[in-house]
């Protein structure tokens, strides 16, 4: 049951929180949410991968090796990685699609394959691709032709049905309005045998535990974005956008209505990040 | 699989309580096989029933949300349909991968291959139950598939083999036991890297249940009515020797395997007159324990009556 309008934090410039304390949430329409959520990563681009280190410890570099394992890319995949602006997700894949072709080289076969790898990075945010763009120059993958920047919405993608042998989202899907229209939009491109991953922060269920991620969560986090990126708010609202993604199972629910099979997660550390997966058949 | 457990069970509870000593043995033995089955819908519909044994031992740090819960409303024979299409396209995918084992071995490059030859997309591959690193885990599901296919196979020949009855025992084993390897020999190039994966620890728990059942399945054949100790010899002897030829054959380069064969026959054999060799000398040791115990009778009253 989703409801048509979402509730948001009040941004007001006067740094008044009193009315985040007193969980005074704004409704705020559709419409405005995307705006919203343009304008708030509008300003973190450029200091979106600093942040993701510091708030995450490091770790957040862990959890995408793990989406990517679970992956498991081969040479010759067509690859979309969905709000993926600052490329980790992609560039990663490549590396893995890479090192897998070494191993194979004796087979004449691949040498075709690995021209054919594609991974598309779409993201609706034009700063954020940019920043992805200068990561790959410094990387040496600028003149790679297997990497393809485009610019897009998730909830409506401009690919073909039945085109792509993965999909990826990490750290995306609690900023879309429409959950369900990305799942089918999912469910759209991918081919038969395609999987569906996606890696978001998650809600924790130990019961200590919760108490200190909370307190991190609403008391550190903001702070940091303070002084390091000089925006408090949108960290507070990153902070509230996860309180307010569903349920590990509920999300999962949510990917089986989409169409996908073998619907399964997991929790990494402990419930803060978790890994879903399903499978189109 | 399930029947003959049930039948077994039967005849168990008809032999009487008293000769059974050793009550865990249905329990155990149910236990092994309704884990094969708590994931299955039918087993009629899939002859190839691999992928549950995996599905039902995924490790303690992932945790698995099956479709069939999501759809609350739904009646419960749509529900299993969904789950099931997807595991019969992953079943098409290993048959397909089989036949590039030879060429790329026991790997993801074969699966690959398996997967591109059926029309789906190889992302398939990574969906296979994970537990650490992706090759491994690739690598256990091709190769359950194929232990399992085999067993079934055997099953198959075991029911419509009506000559079995009419041999003895250790010709009935040795047939079976031939048959079954026979099913290995087109992959004997490859089968060194099989074992390996199959003695790998985080695959050794199901390999060894399905070697046990494999054994099982062949004494059961072959006209096995133990339940007492004996059970447990018995399987362990087999598959010691199942073992044993097994290897043997690896590095055996003679016709049709003709060498392997002639082993075979010679540890079937030589286990048949084990047994009896451990009857006789009970017989002895029963024969002198009397013998001494009546002359030890007759010499301690001596000593009394004295």
């Amino acid at each position: 049951m989703y409801l048509n309008s979402y509730n948001l934090p009040c941004v007001t410039i006067s740094m008044n929180f009193t009315s985040v304390m007193f969980s005074g949430f704004k409704e705020v329409r559709e419409e405005e949410k995307s705006q919203m959520v343009g304008k708030v990563f509008s300003n973190v681009a450029s200091n979106y991968d600093l942040m993701n280190d510091f708030m995450s410890g490091g770790l957040h570099r862990l959890w995408k090796d793990r989406l990517v394992s679970k992956l498991s890319p081969f040479p010759g995949m067509k690859h979309l990685d969905v709000a993926g602006g600052t490329g980790d997700v992609a560039f990663r894949i490549l590396e893995s699609v890479n090192s897998i072709k070494r191993r194979a080289l004796q087979d004449p076969l691949n040498d075709d394959l690995q021209e054919e790898t594609r991974i598309y990075v779409c993201d609706i945010n034009p700063n954020m691709l940019d920043v992805g763009k200068n990561r790959a120059l410094e990387k040496g993958l600028g003149e790679d032709k297997s990497l393809v920047w485009v610019q897009g919405d998730a909830e409506a993608l401009s690919f073909e049905d039945n085109s792509m042998d993965g999909y990826t989202i990490a750290f995306g899907i609690r900023n879309v309005t429409h959950i369900e229209k990305v799942l089918s939009e999912a469910y759209r491109v991918l081919k038969r045998g395609g999987r569906f991953l996606c890696l978001e922060l998650s809600h924790v269920d130990i019961p200590v535990f919760k108490e200190l991620y909370d307190f991190y969560s609403f008391s550190v986090i903001p702070r940091l974005g303070e002084i390091v990126a000089g925006d408090r708010e949108s960290y507070q609202y990153l902070v509230e956008s996860i309180r307010r993604f569903p349920p590990q199972e509920k999300f999962a629910s949510m990917i089986a209505d989409a169409g996908f099979q073998k619907v399964e997660y997991e929790n990494l550390v402990g419930g803060v990040v978790a890994i879903h997966s399903g499978l189109k058949i | 699989m399930y029947r003959t457990v049930v039948n077994r069970i039967l005849l168990t509870k008809n032999t009487g309580g008293g000769r059974r000593c050793l009550l865990r043995f249905p329990d155990l033995r149910t236990a092994v096989s309704s884990s094969r089955f708590s994931t299955t819908t039918e087993p009629q519909t899939f002859p190839n029933r691999p992928l549950n044994p995996a599905d039902s031992s995924t490790s303690s740090s992932s945790t698995s949300f099956q479709t069939s819960s999501a759809a609350g409303d739904i009646p419960r024979q749509e529900r299993k349909n969904p789950r099931a299409e997807y595991q019969g396209e992953q079943a098409r995918v290993l048959q397909a991968s089989l036949r590039h084992v030879l060429r790329l071995g026991w790997s993801e490059e074969a699966m690959i291959a398996g997967a591109k030859e059926v029309g789906i997309s190889p992302s398939i591959v990574g969906s296979f139950p994970r537990k650490e690193a992706a090759l491994v885990e690739v690598l256990l599901g091709l190769n359950k598939f194929f232990m399992d296919d085999c067993l079934q196979r055997l099953i198959d020949r075991i029911d419509s083999g009506e000559e079995l009855q009419d041999l003895i025992p250790s010709q009935c084993i040795y047939k079976l036991v031939r048959f079954r390897l026979e099913m290995q020999a087109p992959y004997i190039s490859k089968w060194p890297q099989a074992l390996s994966i199959q003695a790998h620890p985080l695959n050794v728990s199901t390999s060894f249940k399905q070697r046990a059942m494999l054994v099982d399945e062949i004494w059961h054949a072959a006209g096995d009515e133990a339940s007492d100790l004996d059970w447990y010899v018995k399987r362990t002897v087999l598959g010691g020797i199942y073992s044993t030829t097994e290897i043997y054959m690896l590095t055996d380069s003679s016709p049709e395997f003709r060498d392997t064969w002639l082993f075979l026959d010679n540890r079937v054999k030589d286990a048949f007159d084990l047994k009896k060799t451990i009857q006789e000398a009970t017989y002895l040791a029963e024969a002198v324990g009397a013998g001494m115990g009546s002359s030890l009778q007759g010499f301690v009253g001596k000593v009394i009556q004295r």
